[in-house]
């Protein structure tokens, strides 16, 4: 027999993944984490360092197994990683944490070893490498050497090279994590177009703003487990009011008796900022403009950073 | 909606190869630096101590001439010596440094065909290196010439069985500098103990058996009756021991290195 088949449901659900949990030793790095991400859909995973973000997308691809359990379910296209790694591995490209190119290979070098991987014929490959060069704005650098390429560049480099055969599902971990703003949204822009291609992509990320320009739906993880879910604007306006007003000087805070606070506005002590959160924006102007001075203090709209920070404490734990 | 499609994995054989490839591409990409020590360095070794010291070993050694009972032997030390140090420091760079293997993983091949794929680029190497000893060696009539073509053979197989022990040392190994333990400890001393620079014949009684437990000493064997075109029965013996030792340790190694590669 020449190759294996592998037959892709092409259903609404690109994965369902039921009571998934990993353990190192003690360490209970996913606790009984469940999720589904639909066909096409981009679904975030957000988290401190440590929450096992990084962890979950191991498994999924095959990098990591996960705990036994007789309740954990895992349906990747309708292949479960435990038993049908290559098949998974087949549909999906993978762009993990660090840019593991190699050095001693050119740019179109990297890529080419790489088509070899997913069996495709040379002229095919060819081609396919001259478009992702082209789509992700490095056909200029395609002889050049890897330690020539800014990190930017690499980066790029490492998604086409995830993207090479057309994968089905992207995973994506942390792809933008110390890139300049403009190559940043360079990245966001073509995770969108290849979205519109009906490409399910997966995204860790702890950039509040990339979760909440690509992703359709998140989760936020904390200690291995899932403390929130849904889509970013939804999780926005059920956690959290719509305004905060961010006092920098405790001292001019302490002017704000707590007692007399309106019971429209929440106070939140933050081990730098006093926080006072609220529906009404008025309510916050008035309150600064009876107790503040100018410039000691900033009204602005909530984010998803405060949710994120309301769900997972403000505080360091162990695992950062 | 359910509409399925059907895609093909590439097959085992196909895995292995885009492992060997992916080596084979980063080995070739200096060729110049890369090809040059596996010819120069026998031609070295034949001159300064073959023709040099050998002036003074008059006596033939197992009925040939001492730069000819050496010659035969470096053609698989040299197997020996590129596929440990491929295994033990090349693998380690890749798997800890360079972060090599992580990539490659997220690729449809299994842990098992990157092992293996890995063991298998090194008898490759092992085969390169033998041959280029016997280009060295024939260029020099040390050797003579239709009988000496299979001797690459026992170079793959020599580097297949070093590529399997180097694994599974790299896969006890938490820091680089402990390779000094494995290369002077071991690779070192089978150098000279395992029959190449003399008999182990003339090794001391008590101490023969142990020659025989040492992998080298069955590559030895091979490749001397190989030079000479006289096969006995006793190299059946050396090749079931090249491949239980290939199987077994193998073994050992993938299932180690499988706990680092997958956690």
């Amino acid at each position: 027999m020449l190759s294996k088949e592998v037959v892709v449901q092409m259903t609404k659900t690109a994965i369902n993944v039921e009571n998934m949990s990993k353990s190192f030793g003690k360490i209970r790095a996913v606790r009984n984490l469940s999720f589904s991400v639909e066909s096409g859909s981009c679904f975030g995973f957000l988290g401190p360092n440590g929450a096992g973000k990084t962890t979950a997308m191991k498994i999924i691809y095959g990098k990591c197994t996960r705990d036994k359990n007789p309740n954990s379910r895992m349906d990747i296209f309708g292949y479960d990683p435990a038993t049908n790694e290559l098949a998974i591995k087949y549909l999906s490209g993978v762009v993990q944490q660090e840019n593991n190119l190699d050095d001693e290979l050119n740019v179109i070098q990297n890529l080419r070893i790489y088509s070899r991987f997913y069996n495709m014929p040379v002229k095919v490959a060819t081609q396919r490498i001259e478009s992702l060069l082209d789509f992700l704005e490095l056909s200029e650098k395609k002889k050049s050497k890897i330690k020539d390429l800014s990190g930017g560049m690499k980066r790029r480099l490492v998604i086409a090279r995830a993207l090479l055969n057309s994968p089905r599902l992207l995973i994506l971990d942390e792809p933008t994590t110390g890139l300049d703003p403009q190559v940043r949204h360079l990245i966001w822009d073509k995770i969108r177009q290849l979205q519109k291609n009906e490409t399910t992509v997966l995204l860790t990320t702890h950039y509040m703003e990339e979760a909440f320009q690509l992703c359709n739906r998140l989760i936020i993880m904390h200690k291995g487990q899932n403390i929130m879910e849904g889509r970013p604007e939804r999780l926005l306006k059920e956690n959290m009011e719509s305004y905060v007003l961010e006092v920098r000087d405790y001292e001019a805070a302490a002017q704000i008796a707590p007692e007399k606070l309106s019971t429209n506005v929440r106070a939140d002590r933050g081990p730098d900022v006093m926080r006072y959160f609220s529906n009404q924006i008025d309510l916050l102007k008035d309150l600064a403009d009876s107790h503040l001075k100018a410039g000691n203090y900033l009204i602005r709209q909530t984010n998803l950073e405060d949710v994120f920070l309301k769900a997972t404490g403000r505080q360091l734990n162990d695992r950062q | 909606m359910t509409d399925s499609k059907t895609l093909q994995y590439p097959p085992l054989r196909r895995r292995l190869y885009s492992v060997w490839y992916r080596h084979m591409r980063v080995y070739t990409r200096n060729l110049l630096s890369n090809g040059f020590p596996p010819f120069v360095e026998p031609f070295i070794f034949l001159v300064g101590i073959g023709l040099g010291l050998g002036n003074y070993i008059t006596e033939p050694i197992g009925g040939v001439r001492y730069i000819e009972f050496l010659g035969a032997g470096l053609l698989v030390t040299t197997a020996m010596f590129t596929s440990a140090f491929e295994c033990s420091f090349g693998t380690f760079i890749r798997l800890e440094f360079e972060k090599v293997y992580d990539g490659m993983l997220a690729a449809p091949i299994t842990v098992n065909n990157l092992i293996v794929g890995e063991m298998i680029w090194a008898g490759s190497k092992g085969l390169f290196f033998s041959f280029a000893v016997l280009c060295i060696l024939s260029a020099f009539k040390i050797i003579s010439l239709p009988y000496g073509l299979l001797a690459p053979l026992v170079g793959f197989l020599t580097g297949v069985m070093f590529a399997a022990l180097s694994l599974l040392v790299t896969s006890f190994v938490k820091t680089i500098n402990h390779f000094n333990f494995y290369f002077t400890g071991f690779i070192s001393p089978i150098f000279f103990f395992s029959g190449v620079v003399f008999p182990i014949e003339n090794l001391p009684r008590p101490v023969q058996p142990l020659a025989e437990i040492v992998p080298l000493t069955h590559s030895v064997r091979l490749v001397r009756s190989i030079c000479m075109n006289n096969y006995k029965p006793i190299l059946l013996l050396d090749l079931l021991y090249i491949a239980v030792f290939i199987l077994v340790v193998g073994y050992f190694a993938i299932r180690r290195l499988r706990k680092r590669l997958v956690n």
